[in-house]
């Protein structure tokens, strides 16, 4: 029997997913829990495993192909069945490059709701079946589609006179671009006066560059440079990740009122003692430390650990800390989960894990959801201090610069102590100056005092 | 008017039984024995006409080996053409053609390697040296002997070239085995319509008996043809009393062909006797078309000499002009209908084996050897050389080259007219009185233009001939051959039984012999009638022979449409011609066109499907009087502009011309009407140089829109000029349906110049 094989749905927030690469081609045999492709989403690389055994008998969605969860991406079946003829399959093509033209580009990342459909005339009028088998069927003509629509032949002048159409109004029936529009444009917007070299504009034209947008050089001609300034200023898309981070920090950074309580923390004796551990053979990391620290901390203040949407609270009963990475193409939170349950040893095992993962972008979404806290540790950075902003869905978020030797007054002696800041950003809607200081104040003695890191490793 | 012509029928119904006469069967009870004693054939004859059975026979099982991979000399080739053999039916195409001469034609069928074989071999036979040498100009033959011989094996290599579909092959593997022919020897074509080649045959022999070039046509069908439509059209056709009694004048002669019944009493599996006729025998069959009978015979079909005897009669018949003459030939197909027919579902093996006992070489063989034509050892002389011979043509034919893929539609047309006039056909004489065409102000109307280019092409070349249904006295039904049979005489205008197919058939086998026939179907709905003729023959032939004949033939046909006559009388079907490629289609708008074209399309060489439209023979406009041509195939711009383009051709070109005036008073729009004038060849150039320009196009004609030709305009203008386009392309056609009786209906049905002027507006 013939079953599809479909996009997952990994996570609640997930609309659409990438095909990275199939690992079976058309007519191999796939057995049940073999990895038959792997995909991308906005959070990660995923790969997917089969459900099902059998020869996958056709890919519907090529590597590089963006489609909705639950599409039917391809069939498994025996070979010689007959394939089902394919739904049709909504497709919101992700363009990697720029978009020529931004009314294109709204046009084509509307959201999947099908084959954009083309209301017909036949449709519009409903008229008879009879009628409609009579009349031959006429292109539709005047229907006013939301979409930018342009004549070829006004899109070929547009595109040998390397301007982007898309502000021209259309006159054209349905509200269609055509030539007369452009040539009218073109001398509205002085196109005739513009001087520039025949290199230029070919290279435009070749580039898209709008020659209209081009910045005016005075007296000058327009040359090739000015087209290759242009080139190099052209926007690009940001990717995925980039782009969900933009949006949830924005979101976060607006609603969250933020302040930022700094606090030194003199990890002196700390580093020793992970110099002694490790020559014990425990290589814990400082971080490990500060996780430990937090989880601690975290119970004793129940407020940081919790979310508001502005009119309700929420505590979290679990402590579940984020620990913010980076990656080459953004930004990822690998989560500890139950963080003040678990052994020093099991919190380095578990971050080393999730780190190591992160790096290979094989982080599942599970793996990324539900922190109730995020540290950012920029330790390893050398910065002396900085503010993070806060995760969406939590109340704080504590920024860890790096530890760094620093002449400070110590039984009013200046010694050379190793200090470590650490700013505490907190959603003021929640958390009082007070409470972010005491809080703070509280993992700082933790990472402070020895004898508890002595109890607890 | 002749008043000779004039029927005076009188009622009369007085008691009489018809005389159906009789029809001799197996009259012939000689031997070769007695051949020879009676001179009537010598001893090489005989022994030729053995090796050329034994020929056909080794060539047909040789394919029936190649399927099994079972011939030796080519073991490995893989030979992937029909397998239709006629192994039992030799002494019919062999005795047959050895009752040829050089000047005679044959047609053939699906089944048709013994025919064109022997067809080959007897003309061989009958060539002097000049003409063998003609055929294998590089041959160092140092004797006549040696010569033939070559020629032979020539023949042979050739022939197994074509069914091999190789370049080098008689129709350098366009035709293959179902089509093969050699028209330098007078074969016609071999034909896969059962029934198809009997019209042709039917209007070669109309050719040569108009041109007076002697020869007869042998024309061979099978059986099953023989309940075919066309082929009981062309059995009429051929024996027309016009041809024989006083409306020939002084040229009484009954047209030239034997029609050969191959009866091997299968269709393909149906049997003529007792199941899908009603006659037990088909020779009966001549008496429904002429009251002598065709003199009609049935002959034993297993005995060459039986075939060659009747043959021989009926062809000295044909000379004086006692023809037509039917032959009913009692002959036996041993394999099935193909190599894929396993015979036992219709037939006992003992009927196979009663037929094989009476195998027309074995009992020929045994004539030879008791007349001592051949000894033992000299028959078998015989047959190695006929084996050796094939099996070396077999073997260069394996080896010889394929056509070039680039070539697959070379030769689909030909670009050749008739800008000479050979000398003898040059003024011919013209025996009455040429009509006159009054022009008014240089005016004429669209049905004298096209009569007047007729009048100017019939003076110009005796060639051209003009037949059709009530052309002749009557002047056609819309009066445009009105005097021209007065003009030219009954030899080049005369009207036809209501036979279309036979109509366009007879022109294809007629232009196949060096005539030009005009042929005219009345309304264009009757085309259909002669789908196969038109489609399959006429606009198939020059290609399916490797262009060594062509096909220089009009069909006129007029459109209705508009008069309410209703869903038969009133169809536009040029899209239907336009897709079967090998005809070309024209369809003038005004008078200046419809005279300039039928010139020209009687001047070229390709099938020209000529059409007029009902609603514009009265339509007038400045005609010159002096000769001009309006090229094939070049559109014409009736009206400048630069915003729209109006393609469009027919009775639609003066709707766009209107609608144009229309947008320019209305909107100021200024738009440019292209007359295609020749849908095939189409001017792609005119066209798309026009929509580059404007931008915008609708496709307008009285076609029913869909699957017409117009989407082959608009497909043309998207596929090569998308990117100058300004809106989609319109069409405006006919609605899709059919042409209702109903005025009020009609009106509704066809495209108006209001539709034209909505669709522009549409897309400005």
């Amino acid at each position: 029997m013939v079953r599809p094989v479909a996009m997952p749905k990994l996570g609640q927030s997930e609309e659409e997913a990438t095909i990275v690469r199939w690992f079976k081609k058309e007519g191999e045999r796939v057995t049940k829990g073999e990895i038959l492709f792997e995909i991308e989403t906005d959070k990660a690389l995923l790969e997917v495993e089969s459900f099902q055994e059998g020869t996958l008998l056709k890919i519907l969605v090529p590597e590089g192909e963006t489609v909705p969860v639950q599409s039917t991406i391809g069939y498994i079946g025996e070979p010689g069945e007959p394939i089902p003829v394919a739904p049709a399959l909504a497709k919101p093509a992700k363009k990697v490059s720029a978009p020529e033209h931004p009314a294109e580009a709204a046009e084509i990342s509307r959201p999947a709701g099908g084959i954009r459909s083309r209301p017909s005339r036949e449709v519009v009028e409903a008229p008879s079946a009879e009628q409609a088998a009579l009349e031959a069927p006429l292109p539709t003509t005047k229907e006013a589609l939301s979409i930018f629509r342009i004549s070829p032949r006004a899109a070929r002048l547009a595109k040998e006179a390397g301007i982007d159409p898309s502000p021209i109004a259309g006159t054209g029936p349905g509200g269609r671009v055509v030539e007369r529009d452009v040539t009218a444009y073109l001398k509205a917007q002085g196109y005739d006066q513009l001087r520039l070299t025949p290199a230029a504009k070919k290279l435009a034209v070749r580039e898209n560059i709008d020659i209209l947008k081009l910045p005016s050089q005075g007296q000058g001609r327009i040359t090739v440079a000015d087209v290759r300034a242009a080139m190099a200023e052209r926007p690009t898309p940001l990717n995925r990740m980039r782009q969900v981070i933009a949006e949830r920090l924005s979101q976060s950074y607006r609603t969250a009122p933020h302040y930022f309580v700094t606090v030194s923390v003199d990890v002196t004796d700390l580093a020793a003692f992970r110099a002694e551990l490790k020559a014990q053979g425990k290589a814990y990391t400082l971080t490990d430390f500060i996780v430990k620290a937090v989880a601690l901390t975290l119970v004793d203040f129940p407020v940081v650990n919790s979310t508001t949407d502005g009119k309700s609270l929420r505590w979290h009963s679990r402590v579940d800390v984020g620990l913010a990475a980076s990656m080459e193409q953004g930004l990822v939170v690998p989560v500890i989960r139950d963080a003040d349950q678990l052994s020093l040893e099991e919190i380095h095992a578990a971050a080393t894990e999730l780190t190591a993962r992160a790096r290979a972008g094989r982080l599942n979404p599970a793996d990324m959801t539900g922190s109730t806290f995020t540290i950012s540790n920029m330790g390893m950075m050398d910065v002396e201090n900085f503010t993070a902003i806060i995760n969406p869905g939590e109340s704080a978020i504590l920024a860890v610069s790096s530890a760094q030797q620093k002449p400070v007054v110590k039984d009013e002696q200046v010694v050379i102590r190793t200090i470590m800041k650490m700013t505490l950003a907190s959603d003021h809607r929640l958390i009082d100056g007070a409470v972010a200081a005491r809080f703070i104040n509280a993992v700082r003695q933790r990472l402070e005092e020895t004898i508890l890191w002595k109890r607890l490793a | 008017m002749n008043a000779s012509y004039l029927s005076n029928l009188r009622p009369d119904f007085t008691p009489f039984e018809l005389d159906c006469g009789k029809i001799r069967a197996y009259s012939f009870q000689g031997n070769l024995q007695s051949e020879l004693a009676a001179g009537r054939i010598n001893p090489q004859t005989a022994a030729d006409l053995l090796e050329d059975m034994l020929m056909v026979r080794e060539m047909e099982e040789m394919i029936v080996k190649l399927r099994t991979g079972a011939y030796e000399p080519l073991g490995d080739f893989n030979y992937r053409g029909p397998t239709h053999v006629s192994i039992g039916q030799e002494a019919a195409s062999v005795g047959a053609c050895g009752a040829l001469t050089l000047k005679d034609h044959i047609t053939s069928t699906h089944r048709g390697h013994g025919d064109a074989v022997a067809r080959g071999c007897g003309a061989l036979r009958a060539m002097d040296e000049e003409r063998l040498l003609r055929r294998i100009p590089h041959s160092q033959a140092s004797s006549h002997a040696e010569l033939l011989e070559e020629a032979l094996e020539e023949h042979v290599y050739r022939t197994l070239a074509e069914l091999f579909g190789k370049e080098e092959g008689y129709c350098k593997g366009r035709g293959g085995s179902m089509h093969i022919a050699d028209f330098t020897v007078g074969h016609l074509g071999a034909n896969a319509i059962v029934g198809g080649s009997v019209p042709i045959a039917t209007g070669a022999a109309l050719g040569i008996r108009y041109l007076r070039t002697g020869g007869i046509v042998c024309c061979f069908a099978g059986d099953g043809a023989f309940s075919n439509g066309v082929v009981l059209e062309s059995l009429n056709f051929a024996a027309q009393y016009q041809f024989t009694n006083e409306l020939a004048g002084d040229y009484r002669f009954g047209m030239p062909i034997i029609f050969l019944i191959l009866n091997n009493h299968y269709g393909m599996t149906g049997r003529a006797e007792k199941e899908v006729s009603g006659v037990r025998e088909l020779a009966r069959r001549a008496a429904g078309f002429s009251d002598c009978n065709m003199h009609a015979e049935i002959v034993n079909g297993m005995d060459v000499l039986a075939v060659r005897d009747a043959v021989r009669r009926m062809g000295a018949a044909c000379r004086s002009g006692e023809g037509p003459c039917l032959v009913d030939v009692n002959t036996y197909r041993y394999y099935g209908h193909s190599l894929s027919d396993p015979r036992n579902e219709y037939r006992t093996r003992e009927e196979e084996e009663a037929w094989k006992a009476v195998d027309p070489i074995r009992t020929f063989e045994a004539q030879l050897l008791e007349c001592g034509i051949v000894d033992q050892e000299k028959l078998e002389a015989v047959r190695a050389r006929v084996v050796e011979r094939n099996a070396r043509a077999a073997i260069r034919a394996a080896a010889s080259p394929d056509p070039h893929p680039a070539d697959v539609i070379k030769y689909m047309y030909t670009d050749t007219s008739a800008e000479e006039v050979p000398p003898q056909y040059k003024t011919p004489a013209i025996p009455g009185e040429l009509p006159v065409i009054k022009r008014v102000n240089g005016e004429i109307s669209y049905r004298d233009a096209i009569k007047e280019g007729l009048i100017e092409e019939m003076q110009r070349d005796a060639r051209v001939i003009l037949y059709g249904e009530d052309v002749a006295e009557y002047g056609g039904a819309f009066k445009l051959t009105k005097g021209l049979l007065e003009a030219f005489g009954r030899a080049r205008v005369f009207n036809t039984p209501i036979s279309e197919a036979a109509i366009c058939g007879t022109a294809v086998g007629a232009a196949m012999v060096g005539t030009r026939p005009v042929v005219e179907l009345m309304y264009m709905d009757f085309l259909l009638m002669a789908g196969d003729q038109v489609s399959n023959q006429a606009s198939k032939w020059h290609y399916m022979s490797g262009a060594q004949v062509e096909i220089p033939m009009v069909i006129r046909a007029s459109i209705g449409g508009g008069k309410g006559y209703g869903g038969q009388h009133s169809q536009t079907l040029e899209s239907l011609v336009a897709h079967v490629p090998g005809m070309y289609v024209v369809y003038p708008a005004t008078p200046y066109d419809a005279k300039g074209l039928i010139k020209s399309a009687i001047r070229d060489n390709n099938p020209v499907m000529y059409l007029e439209s009902q609603l514009l023979y009265g339509e007038k406009g400045v005609v010159p009087e002096e000769e001009y041509m309006v090229p094939l195939g070049v559109a014409d711009i009736k009206r400048r502009g630069n915003d729209i383009t109006l393609v469009a051709w027919g009775p639609a070109v003066l709707d766009a011309l209107k609608a144009a005036d229309q947008l320019q008073q209305e909107l100021g729009v200024s738009a440019e009407v292209v007359d295609l004038r020749s849908l095939v060849p189409l001017d792609t150039e005119t066209v798309l140089a026009s929509v580059e320009k404007t931008g915008r196009c609708v496709v307008a004609s009285q076609c029913v829109t869909i699957g017409s030709y117009m989407g082959e305009i608009v497909s043309t203008i998207q596929e090569q000029v998308f990117d100058y386009l300004d809106a989609p392309i319109l069409r405006v056609g006919a609605k899709n349906g059919i042409a209702p009786q109903s005025h009020v209906l009609e009106a509704v049905f066809l495209p108006k110049v209001s539709d034209i002027v909505q669709a522009a507006k549409a897309v400005l």
